[in-house]
């Protein structure tokens, strides 16, 4: 990236031991005794930057590492190898001073004090962080306007619904104005309109503040709304890195036709012209390499009595879904098995 | 001072969580006055058929329960709550957002959740401490006063410390809120003076649960019965402790976040 990146990391690593039996009672006391332990490469020698105000995906299917390395970003996993730094910060050295720009979100926990109304979390969190009254009002004001939270403040964590939670939990997240932001699945579990407004707010707040963020998420209108850039891993591997519109054309070089025909379909053979992935009553989706798109559907309109066709990109959960389907699985080679006395 | 704000933070929050529960509070008062009508019972009791009890007066004792009592209730608003709650933050990953504060990570677990109810304990033990000091009130001096405060502070740390140590054992093993039954059972034992007790239940009492360093050792302060030796002791084994429970935190830390693999 251009000059100082806020987030840098070079051949990151994180190799958990993990233990392994057998089932089976037996197996579970000879565990007791001897345990036979495997290493699993969570995040496998991982290379990248992002700069000062980008807003990058990070992509990868569950155990892929993501969650892995944001820890190791937020300072709560010590790496096996590789470097990190964060802000100029080695994340891991946890320094406060790092600590206190920065911010972590698990869309899956939750921070928020369940007896307590929300407000008198914020209380908590400007004692934690030292936010002087000058910062803190005005902070507590801007993201009640942006998040809509006027009536959930004073309401007990209990009595909110999971959308009105999450909000309070970004807000909560947010209120020492990081400039670093790690979101693991904000949106998760969430319905349309409330991960719609959680976007436009992550939007807003980037651009108001110039945060950094990293940011995971399942729902890939999340990350289509929100990315420019994605990073994407596998098994701890990274795959890609670059712009989302590029992931299609390097990893998934395919073109989705939409042809609806006049008369019906009259069994005519489709497969010649590409892989058919969908058919209903006279309109059929065919996928065909990219390459190919000009010619097939030149012949498609020579051939067939067309009523109407649609050339688009695959839809990125398709995308996505290939380069998972595609990749071997590199994590467990078979000389990284041992036993292990404990 | 940070700290100091940052308790009165968390009380003040306790308070606001407890008073969504009032009923907490009548059982609270109700336990504690039970608690307290089953020791004085007991002492009522004994002293109906002696007039010392190994060695220690009715006066005496009543320090003990109110000593029992002060440091029980410390326990009960403060140690035990934070604790159960760092144990389930375990389980249940959410410590992760404690380590990413910028604060110490052992005063924020330790100071956590408070049971603002259980003060109830603090209360009662007041008023009976106050009763006892008075009645022993001609043998006691400034001096005297200031080493029961030493040794109650002692006492305190040597309580926290330990059930920190306990406590940290949950990185590795993730559930062991078992071991907080069995300390409160073994507390109950505190209630007494532990030279009543036969040498091997002394031994457990004193070395492997520290209660006797926390009820006992302040009570005989009071009475003048104290060692010069067990002053420093305490005094010793409460610094020890403390550094030793610190130092012991940081190893789970560490292993939490995986810097020993």
């Amino acid at each position: 990236m251009e000059q100082n990146p806020v987030i840098h990391i070079d051949r990151l690593t994180k190799v958990y031991t993990v233990n392994e039996r057998d089932a089976g009672l037996i197996a579970a006391m000879r565990s007791l005794v001897k345990r036979k332990t495997r290493d699993v490469n969570a995040v496998d020698a991982i290379s990248f930057s992002v700069a000062e105000g980008e807003i990058v995906g990070f992509l990868g299917p569950n155990g892929a590492g993501k969650t892995t390395t944001l820890k190791m970003l937020s300072g709560l996993l010590h790496p096996t190898g590789g470097r990190a730094t964060v802000l100029g910060y080695r994340p891991w050295e946890r320094n406060r001073d790092y600590l206190r720009r920065m911010t972590l979100v698990m869309g899956q926990r939750n921070q928020l004090l369940w007896d307590i109304p929300v407000v008198d979390t914020f209380e908590l969190h400007r004692a934690v962080y030292r936010i002087p009254e000058a910062q803190y009002r005005p902070a507590v004001e801007e993201l009640t306007e942006l998040l809509e939270l006027e009536s959930l403040l004073q309401k007990p964590t209990r009595n909110l619904s999971l959308g009105e939670r999450m909000k309070c939990e970004i807000a909560t997240a947010l209120l020492h104005r990081p400039s670093v932001l790690f979101l693991d699945e904000p949106t998760i579990g969430l319905d349309v309109t409330m991960q719609r407004r959680i976007r436009r707010f992550i939007t807003d707040y980037n651009q108001r503040t110039g945060a950094t963020v990293l940011l995971t998420s399942h729902y890939m209108a999340d990350v289509e709304a929100l990315c420019k850039r994605v990073i994407v891993i596998h098994h701890g591997k990274l795959l890609y890195d670059g712009e989302l519109t590029g992931l299609a054309d390097r990893v998934a070089p395919f073109k989705t036709v939409e042809v609806k025909l006049q008369n019906g379909l009259n069994d005519r053979p489709l497969a010649q012209y590409g892989e058919l992935i969908a058919q209903s009553e006279g309109r059929i989706t065919l996928r065909i390499p990219k390459d190919d798109t000009a010619s097939v559907t030149g012949r498609l309109l020579a051939e067939l009595d067309v009523a109407d066709l649609t050339v688009q990109d695959p839809p990125i959960e398709d995308v996505i879904e290939h380069v998972f389907s595609q990749s071997p699985d590199p994590s467990v080679a078979p000389d990284s098995q041992h036993a292990n006395g404990d | 001072m940070f700290y100091i704000r940052l308790f009165a933070t968390y009380l003040r929050i306790g308070i606001l969580g407890e008073l969504e529960y009032r009923a907490n509070f009548w059982i609270s008062l109700v336990q504690s006055a039970l608690d307290l009508c089953v020791a004085l019972g007991g002492l009522a009791v004994v002293f109906n058929h002696t007039d010392t009890l190994g060695g220690w007066r009715q006066e005496e004792l009543l320090a003990l329960v109110g000593v029992y009592f002060l440091i029980g209730g410390l326990i009960r608003t403060i140690i035990r709550p934070s604790m159960t709650k760092f144990m389930d933050d375990v389980r249940q990953g959410t410590l992760d957002f404690t380590l990413t504060k910028p604060a110490d990570s052992q005063v924020l677990v330790s100071i956590q959740s408070i049971e603002i109810w259980r003060l109830v304990d603090v209360l009662i033990a007041l008023p009976v401490l106050g009763i006892a000091l008075l009645r022993l009130g001609a043998r006691l001096g400034l001096l005297d006063t200031a080493v029961f405060a030493v040794t109650l502070l002692s006492g305190a740390l040597i309580i926290y410390s330990f059930w920190l140590m306990l406590s940290t054992c949950a990185f590795w093993f993730v559930k062991v809120e078992n071991i907080q039954v069995i300390f409160m059972s073994m507390w109950q034992a505190g209630r007494w003076p532990v030279s009543i007790y036969p040498a091997w239940l002394r031994a457990v009492l004193t070395f492997l649960v520290p209660v006797a360093f926390a009820t006992t050792v302040p009570a005989s302060a009071v009475s003048g019965r104290i060692t010069d030796a067990s002053l420093v002791g305490t005094v010793a084994l409460a610094v020890a402790m403390l550094l030793v429970s610190r130092w012991f935190w940081r190893v789970g830390i560490r292993f939490y976040s995986g810097a020993s693999a």
